[in-house]
């Protein structure tokens, strides 16, 4: 497996530019869309939030707009690769190659304020940080991903993956997927036992992941010879494995072909990590309880918790309640037209992966700058997203589809039905470089 | 995905590696400029190293660059697949050859 062996791995992106620069081999290919017109706004922009959303945003919104103010507001000092962290816990990557500084993102003028939104208060045009500063917006922009509710399953702490008791979960960090992909090591080395793999009973972000972590642990376990000597089950609140008709099926006869268990309706309630003992509610029966020696945690999630005590949230019997208040189309907030959503924290079927920000990002700009100049919002979200759907470790599929589960294939030569060593390949080696043009606004 | 979009990615991607694409063009430049000083042209006689090491580089460049992949060629599966895995083998042999040919015929001199 690649160990990160070249040193130039680990130097700083902006040198690698500068080395690129100096080369002036493909230089000119790096240069921006320039697909929106800059425009002259003297208005303060806020994006909360400097993830994948935020980040793209700060770095399109700073060359289109001139005069603008723009703040950022984020704790994180470092920015995470997060698509690369299924294979940092099926132990094909180091976790160092998903880590960057987010100061290497931002682009220069744009302020960072180094704090946590406590409150939303559109009425008035500001948010409120978690140590009392105000922040007053002409424009917001919410891009604060999700939060992951560990807590709403009883005994689960993301403090015991790694700790030996056969809990893992590629969500709760880098250093915890890393720690997972040690964990389902020990497991093998045991040579038996039972490995249970969840899907939460809310909506989640890259919904292919407990998928792939399933398949790729299947992979390990193949790679030890003695794949018949473990158990492995797969437990749905809803039912389905995926959203997309043909997907859905496809998982559900490998992981017949596979010898993987499914068990349908099933919620991951609580966990007894010292027995290895897991309780699952189960629709229309009574809790069943099962043994493991390995589990995958996926935890539900919400809106962050600034974000559902706000008027910037669904209600309670709207579509997406506990998600962000957008049109999906043009990612605007139909309550406050100066407030705006990018990425997972938005209220939308699917969506919630880097491939769809990357979609989300060119939308945003152009209906942001179209509304600062009074015009109509020309750019409509189709829904695109994206899943590397990895079937094993080293093949892949291209899973790419909008609302409504239609297929939106980005390239006519790559069969999207198909597993594909190729798709492994920009899986493996092309989509974080495109992540990072994708942070500069560069596509 | 556009064409510019493509490239974009293309470039990104190439970055960490500018380092071997710099070092694989000058083990293709020194040989060529010494060899062509001294009469080297393509259709020169080579070697035995220029005969045999393409072919065997591209036999083994269709094993290797999966397993390079963390992959394997048992998932070398679709028409695609197999077109980048063959064009990624010839180009390494043409690579292997355009080193070695000017290699041999400058050993074949001095002898």
């Amino acid at each position: 497996m690649s160990k990160n062996p070249f040193p130039f791995e680990t130097v700083s992106r902006r040198n690698l530019l500068k080395l690129g620069a100096a080369t002036g081999v493909l230089g000119p290919l790096a240069l921006g869309t320039g697909s929106v017109q800059a425009v002259n706004a003297r208005i303060h922009v806020v994006i909360v939030g400097a993830g994948a959303g935020g980040t793209s945003m700060a770095n399109r919104l700073s060359q289109v707009l001139n005069g603008a103010k723009i703040t950022i507001v984020d704790t994180r000092e470092q920015h995470y690769y997060q698509p690369g962290w299924t294979l940092v816990a099926s132990g094909v990557w180091e976790k160092s190659k998903t880590v960057t500084s987010t100061a290497d993102w931002l682009p220069s003028g744009v302020d960072w304020v180094k704090g946590k939104v406590a409150e939303y208060d559109p009425d008035n045009n500001r948010v409120i940080l978690e140590d009392g500063q105000q922040l007053g917006y002409d424009q917001l922009i919410v891009a604060t991903g999700l939060q992951l509710r560990y807590e709403w399953i009883e005994g689960m702490d993301t403090r015991l993956i790694g700790q030996g008791k056969g809990v893992g979960s590629v969500y709760a960090g880098v250093d915890e997927a890393a720690k997972t992909s040690e964990e389902i090591d020990q497991w093998i080395a045991s040579s038996q036992g039972k490995g249970l793999f969840n899907l939460p009973p809310t909506a989640l972000k890259c919904a292919g992941a407990p998928l792939k972590m399933t398949f790729t642990t299947l992979s390990r376990l193949e790679a030890s010879g003695q794949r018949e000597a473990y158990d492995v089950e797969f437990m749905t609140p809803s039912g389905r494995l995926f959203g997309v008709d043909f997907y859905n099926q496809f998982v559900k006869q490998r992981f017949e072909e596979q010898g993987v268990t499914r068990n349908d309706h099933w919620t991951l309630k609580s966990l007894d990590s010292d027995a290895k003992r897991a309780t699952y509610s189960v629709e229309g029966g009574p809790d069943q309880v099962k043994d493991y020696d390995f589990i995958h945690v996926v935890p539900p999630m919400t809106a962050p918790d600034s974000l559902l005590n706000s008027p910037l949230v669904n209600q309670e019997g709207e579509s997406f309640a506990t998600w962000m208040k957008v049109d999906r189309e043009t990612l605007q907030n139909p309550d406050y037209p100066n407030v705006w959503g990018i990425g997972d924290v938005m209220g939308m079927p699917s969506n919630k992966t880097a491939a769809s920000v990357k979609m989300q990002a060119k939308v945003l700009e152009q209906n942001f700058v179209a509304h600062l100049q009074e015009r109509p919002l020309p750019a409509k979200h189709n829904g695109y997203t994206s899943c590397p759907l990895i079937t094993s470790i080293g093949k892949a599929m291209l899973v790419e589809f909008g609302w409504n589960g239609e297929l939106l294939p980005s390239f006519s030569f790559i069969d999207p039905k198909e597993e594909s060593w190729t798709v492994w390949v920009m899986k493996e080696r092309m989509l974080r470089p495109a992540y990072y043009a994708m942070l500069e606004g560069q596509i | 995905m556009t064409i510019t979009g493509t490239l974009t990615v293309l470039w990104y991607s190439a970055q960490p590696w500018l380092w071997l694409i710099a070092l694989m063009v000058v083990l293709f430049l020194v040989p060529q400029v010494i060899a062509r000083l001294k009469g080297y042209h393509f259709s020169a006689k080579g070697g035995k190293g220029s005969k045999y090491f393409p072919p065997l580089i591209f036999i083994l460049s269709i094993f290797l660059v999966p397993l390079h992949t963390d992959s394997t060629l048992a998932y070398v599966n679709t028409w695609v697949d197999w077109i980048a895995l063959l064009g990624a083998s010839f180009g390494l042999a043409l690579y292997a050859w355009l080193v070695f040919h000017p290699i041999c015929y400058l050993r074949n001199h001095k002898a």
